[in-house]
């Protein structure tokens, strides 16, 4: 069974290859074997710190197969994005240009370097092995840095934010970074993507453009993307639009990606939780009640003595307080009969359930429309 | 005798008539008979001294004295920007640098700029196509900078001229497509015409309020920046000669560029000389040809004669004297000509 779990030291040698092998870099995971280390040695600081408000915990989460030991993915935390250092992303400001007299009102987007995010939670440092098939691992590793911040408010922001890859041609050029960022830096955007080792260095500020950039102005091609994800990173899009995530407020300075923002309390993991009660079962048992119930998939979370896991599980749907859980689920949990569990269904196919979400900002968008907002791609 | 003289309550009527000879394109001249009439009654205030300084504009008229025929106009504006703000991009420049990445790039800005605003300007310069020979378009652009030398207490310390910006043979700007287009739903030729009456103030209020790097733009539009209009590629020669030169201001339109001068370094200003007049034939020119104006502000009149100042006198025939209305011993201002003689 897959589950969720802090990192360890332990880990490293997984860790490092899936440093190796995640593409393009991950700036959360770095290939230095020491920087590595120190990372994982901060997050299992992290984890154990009294944490009173965020500050530089990292967390540094590992998808693990029960069954094998084997890790298939991790995910981070990162309780301050740029501490220390401004956290640059462009804003995307609508400018109202209007005359009375010429009878003329538009709406202009300029997209203006922003330090807003800093200091703020982000989700970073998502990595999951290719080989795993369908999506709902990638839902459970994705969401449970959720399910660890709902259960843990005082560590990190109340709003949280995430940055996804952009969009890029065949070539793997960025159309944004050819328009804008090339003519900053005049060079490749990965060169750069490498050399900046994130998006909180000084020398964006340098460099990058401190006047807003009027949308219209750019080459058609480069407004086509801004906002977009990378096709890699669809999945990823639409699970954080699934947790409650909001786009289109920020996108990224070098490839215009998309930037989502969450308030925590309005995010499912923290609305939709229901707090069970563990009651023992076997699998046949389960096996009988799906049949006989209806049930659903959840990402369950223990966090027993402060040692966070996160398992996806069949439970009845409905408001009941127990969790029935199979043995494998209860031992990847860690818990026992009458332990507490956090629930959230997975799906909240239920969209119409209980006054609608103002998800709605989110059809402010810059340019082209945009399809996989509504697609549901499972 | 083709003279350029200040513009009369009379002249309406050849006004209107040589309007209608600009054609569709040039909107700062058209038969528009209430503008017109607008037009000379405030040269008129400003020369009697009764205009108020956002006002202040002259208005000049080319007459062939012979046939009282009206073949141009021009103007000079005293103070822009005093009514309504008078925009302009400034073209800057910012480097972008990092030493830690060993990056260096230099791009340029566009601002939008009052720098202009109390500068005096000339505008408004109009031939009729039957006079476009002989010099008469030299003569007509000059007659603004005679008139500018013999009264430099009515004007600022500066001035300006803005040229057309290029087009392309389509008759679009690709500055205005790349930029302007985007910020209104009217076209080009609707935001000329606003702007020619007195709107672009409006207008300019609805273009971008931050600077626009123009290294992003497309390159086509960059490549005009600056960039004079073919038709007005010879009046831009022209004004070069007489000192005025791009300093970095375009047009927010069609980014055509804004010549500037100090009024002071302006050649006419410091070539031309005040002499008495001495009435009789002239002396062999050997092809030398001056411009010539008296000395009145509301009779003023300035016209190309043979002949240069000698032995402290400009000598004119009795014909040019009363073209210019002057008589023995008046004084008159001239500015020789430099350039060699065009061969008949």
């Amino acid at each position: 069974m897959l589950f969720v779990r802090p990192g360890r030291l332990s880990d490293l040698d997984a860790l490092a290859q899936m440093a190796r092998a995640a593409q393009p870099v991950l700036h959360s995971l770095p290939h230095d074997r020491r920087e590595l280390e120190a990372r994982v040695a901060l997050s299992e600081d992290s984890f154990r710190a009294q944490v009173d408000f965020p500050g530089e915990e990292v967390y540094l989460f590992v998808l693990e197969d029960s069954e094998t030991g084997k890790l298939l993915g991790t995910a981070s935390i990162v309780a301050a994005a740029g501490y220390a250092e401004p956290f640059y992303v462009f804003r995307n400001d609508a400018l109202i240009h209007a005359s009375r007299e010429l009878h003329v009102n538009r709406k202009i987007h300029a997209l203006t370097m922003s330090h807003e995010l800093t200091g703020m939670s982000r989700l970073a440092g998502f990595y999951i092995d290719p080989s795993l098939r369908g999506d709902a691992a990638a839902h459970l590793l994705s969401r449970a840095r959720m399910m660890y911040i709902a259960a843990n408010r005082r560590r990190f922001t109340p709003e949280v934010f995430s940055l996804l890859l952009g969009v890029t041609d065949e070539a793997g050029t960025s159309p944004f970074w050819e328009a804008v960022g090339r003519k900053f830096f005049g060079r490749d955007f990965a060169q750069i993507e490498i050399a900046s080792g994130g998006r909180s260095r000084t020398f964006i500020a340098e460099v990058m453009p401190s006047y807003p950039l009027y949308v219209p102005l750019l080459p058609d091609e480069a407004q086509r993307v801004i906002g977009e994800p990378n096709e890699k990173a669809l999945l990823s899009y639409d699970i954080h639009l699934e947790e409650g995530f909001e786009p289109d407020r920020f996108v990224d300075i070098f490839d215009a990606g998309p930037v989502l923002t969450a308030q925590v309390d309005r995010s499912a993991c923290v609305r939709f939780n229901e707090t069970k009660t563990v009651r023992e079962t076997n699998d046949s048992a389960l096996r009988d009640g799906r049949d006989s119930r209806e049930s659903c998939a959840y990402l369950v979370a223990s966090n027993r003595e402060g040692d966070f896991r996160c398992v996806l599980a069949e439970l009845p749907s409905g408001r009941g307080q127990d969790a029935p859980l199979a043995g494998h689920a209860r031992a990847a949990l860690d818990v026992m009969h009458g332990d507490a569990v956090r629930c959230v269904l997975l799906h909240r196919g239920a969209r119409e359930e209980e006054g609608q979400d103002p998800n709605d900002i989110g059809s402010e968008s810059f340019s082209a429309p945009r399809n996989h907002h509504s697609g549901d791609r499972r | 005798m083709i003279v350029v003289r200040a513009v009369k309550t009379e002249d309406l009527d050849a006004l209107v008539s040589l309007a209608q000879e600009t054609g569709p394109g040039l909107t700062t001249f058209k038969p528009d008979r209430d503008a017109l009439a607008a037009r000379i009654e405030r040269a008129s205030k400003t020369m009697e001294g009764r205009a108020a300084p956002y006002e202040a504009g002259y208005f000049f008229v080319m007459e062939d004295t012979a046939t009282h025929d009206v073949a141009g106009v021009c103007g000079i504006e005293a103070q822009v920007g005093l009514e309504q703000p008078f925009y302009n991009y400034r073209v800057s420049t910012v480097v972008h640098a990092s030493q830690e990445l060993g990056v260096w790039t230099k791009m340029s800005l566009l601002n939008i700029s009052h720098d202009l605003t109390g500068y005096a300007e000339v505008c408004s310069l109009f031939l009729s196509p039957r006079y476009r020979a002989h010099g008469v378009g030299g003569l007509l652009s000059r007659s603004r900078f005679m008139f500018m030398a013999q009264f430099r207490h009515c004007f600022p310390e500066r001035l300006c001229a803005e040229l057309r910006g290029h087009f392309d043979l389509d008759g679009t700007s690709p500055f205005w497509r790349a930029v302007g287009s985007h910020f209104y739903q009217i076209d080009f030729n609707a935001a000329d015409y606003l702007s020619a009456h007195g709107r672009k103030s409006f207008l300019a209020e609805l273009m971008p309020r931050y600077p626009v790097y123009a290294d992003l733009l497309p390159q086509e539009a960059q490549d005009v920046i600056g960039r004079t209009h073919r038709d007005t590629a010879p009046a831009r020669k022209m004004l070069e000669a007489e000192g005025l030169r791009y300093q970095g201001h375009v047009d927010i339109f069609d980014a055509g560029p804004v010549l500037e001068c100090y009024v002071s370094d302006l050649r006419t200003v410091r070539e031309s000389v005040v002499v008495p007049v001495a009435i009789g034939a002239p002396a062999d020119a050997d092809g030398v040809r001056s411009l010539v104006s008296n000395t009145s502000m509301l009779g003023f009149r300035v016209g190309m004669a043979p002949g240069g100042v000698e032995a402290g006198a400009m000598r004119l025939s009795a014909d040019d004297a009363a073209a210019l209305e002057v008589r023995e011993g008046d004084l008159v201002r001239v500015l020789m000509s430099s350039n060699k003689p065009k061969k008949d």
